[in-house]
């Protein structure tokens, strides 16, 4: 039975990378800078934890825009994916220049609420 | 012609201005009003009005039913204090009445009344805390020997109050000679103190009639006692007249039970004493030059900042009869009150009347007030207040960058960065 799991498991991983391989290029940048931005996150949860929540607002900004460019980011990858058929209409030229913008008013009010 | 009617006004302001002897630089009282019942008390206590005369009063006596009687003219006292050793008036004559009295003491002037064993209701009024009519003190162990005195009515009291600055540093060691009725002190009321109490075996009750339960007994009973109003007004009060005379003021007294005879009874210097207080020759009181400021800064600030350091200082003096003293103890406080004192400090002095501390301003912000309330035995009271808001930081008083929040900064900094080459690297990887 843990033999199965085991194996099961390992069939399960191989699958998900074969099937990631064949994501193209733009959408892999993209999860990349997530993944950079919720690592980012986590290392300053981790910091405060040791550290103690002193100055709360600038911890709360640096984890925010972190969060923020998460999710601005994932946003990104759902327009400009092709096989979404939601956002079919929507240009990918439009969907960047959302997303560039979004992230100005972040990080300006990042700017100002950190301290 | 208007110049001429301008300059006999000049004078008359003049000569009241000159006349305003009294007054919160210089305490003392300076003319004393005198009602006597009989003008032979003027020469029976003579040794008590001539000791006020040698230190300066102007003694003026008048019968107590003088139909030109008055306190006040034009608004203005004539008169500093109050002497009223007419036991026996049934009503005061001209303008003067009960009411007109307790004014004069709520004006701030100062009281001297003796009652006696034929206390009118007037003067029983006055003192409204009397015992029986015709009910004198008798004490059968703490009397005075003498030959004609067989219903033991005259007291040699020595129980004082224990204060300096009421009877005085030296101490009375001869007993006081006391003829007159006792009277009960509200024990609620701290105004009141019992300067001259009777001793535990002395009773209230009239000599002549079969004695029923006395109406006081025992050291309830006072004997002279003083009132300090809340204005600094301060009345005496003696159930006895015959205390200030020149009899008892110059007799020798035995104790009952005692073998050491004094050759002069303590009469002379409880009154000297007394009188010296009642007319604010001693205790009384002032402070000036209240300052605070910031720790290292001179100039008093409008308003503090929570956390600052500040300094307090205040100057308190005692009147010794001629000139301000510096008062020295080492029990003044001063608070900084919001509702609640957040702060209590006792202050240091230099022995020379300045009186200093210093503290940080609690955490809170709000309208506080420095306050000093000074009460003791025998002092005037002081009590001060000074408003000063505490503000919080303003939002540029913080540490511009702080360590512990490099890492958020960089992690800000870094996402930047992050999104710029983002930017840079989807764009151009076709």
């Amino acid at each position: 039975m843990a033999k199965s799991t085991s194996s099961d498991v390992l069939t399960l991983i191989r699958s998900l990378r074969s099937a990631y391989a064949a994501t193209p290029t733009n959408l892999k940048i993209i999860d990349l800078y997530v993944v950079f931005a919720i690592a980012t996150a986590v290392i300053q949860v981790v910091y405060m934890g040791i550290v103690g929540s002193f100055p709360f607002n600038s911890f709360l900004s640096g984890v925010l825009s972190c969060v923020g460019t998460a999710v601005l980011a994932v946003c990104l990858r759902i327009q400009v994916n092709k096989e979404n058929k939601e956002f079919k209409d929507l240009p990918p030229e439009r969907a960047f220049a959302d997303f560039v913008l979004c992230n100005l008013v972040l990080h300006l009010v990042i700017m100002n609420f950190l301290g | 012609m208007a110049k001429m009617l301008f300059l006999p006004l000049f004078i008359l302001l003049l000569c009241s201005f000159e006349c305003e002897s009294f007054s919160a630089e210089n305490p003392t009282d300076r003319r004393l009003l005198v009602l006597v019942d009989d003008l032979a008390i003027r020469s029976s206590h003579s040794l008590f009005f001539k000791f006020l005369e040698s230190r300066g009063y102007v003694v003026e006596f008048r019968l107590a039913d003088d139909p030109k009687l008055a306190l006040q003219r034009y608004g203005h006292y004539l008169y500093d204090g109050l002497v009223i050793f007419s036991p026996s008036v049934q009503r005061f004559g001209g303008s003067l009445d009960q009411a007109a009295v307790l004014d004069f003491v709520d004006a701030g002037h100062d009281l001297i009344l003796a009652a006696d064993s034929y206390a009118s209701d007037l003067i029983r009024g006055i003192a409204s805390e009397c015992g029986d009519p015709d009910a004198v003190v008798i004490d059968h162990v703490g009397y005075a020997v003498s030959e004609i005195d067989g219903e033991h009515t005259l007291i040699a009291a020595d129980d004082f109050i224990q204060s300096d600055v009421i009877l005085g540093e030296k101490k009375i060691e001869a007993p006081v000679l006391f003829r007159g009725i006792g009277h009960s002190v509200n024990p609620a009321s701290t105004l009141v103190l019992k300067v001259l109490s009777a001793s535990p075996s002395a009773y209230s009750a009239s000599p002549k009639t079969k004695l029923s339960t006395p109406s006081i007994t025992g050291s309830t009973i006072a004997l002279v006692s003083v009132v300090q109003a809340r204005n600094n007004a301060r009345m005496l009060i003696s159930g006895s007249l015959d205390l200030f005379s020149n009899r008892f003021l110059r007799s020798g007294v035995l104790k009952a039970g005692s073998l050491n005879k004094h050759e002069k009874s303590g009469n002379e210097q409880f009154v000297t004493e007394i009188s010296k207080w009642v007319f604010h020759e001693r205790g009384h009181l002032k402070a000036v030059n209240v300052t605070h400021h910031r720790v290292a800064e001179l100039a008093e600030p409008a308003m503090y900042r929570i956390n600052d350091d500040l300094e307090y200082s205040i100057e308190i003096y005692e009147w010794s009869g001629s000139s301000w003293k510096p008062y020295v103890a080492d029990d003044v406080q001063v608070q900084f009150y919001m509702m609640s004192p957040y702060v209590l400090k006792s202050l240091s002095t230099d022995l020379k009347g300045l009186y200093f501390t210093s503290f940080k301003v609690p955490d809170v912000y709000g309208v506080f007030q420095f306050k000093v309330e000074y009460q003791r035995l025998g002092f005037t009271s002081l009590s001060l207040s000074k408003q000063i808001p505490v503000r919080p930081f303003r939002h540029n008083e913080y540490e511009r960058f702080i360590p512990a929040a490099f890492p958020y900064y960089g992690a800000s900094f870094s996402t930047m960065a992050g999104f710029f080459i983002f930017t840079i690297v989807y764009l151009y990887n076709k």
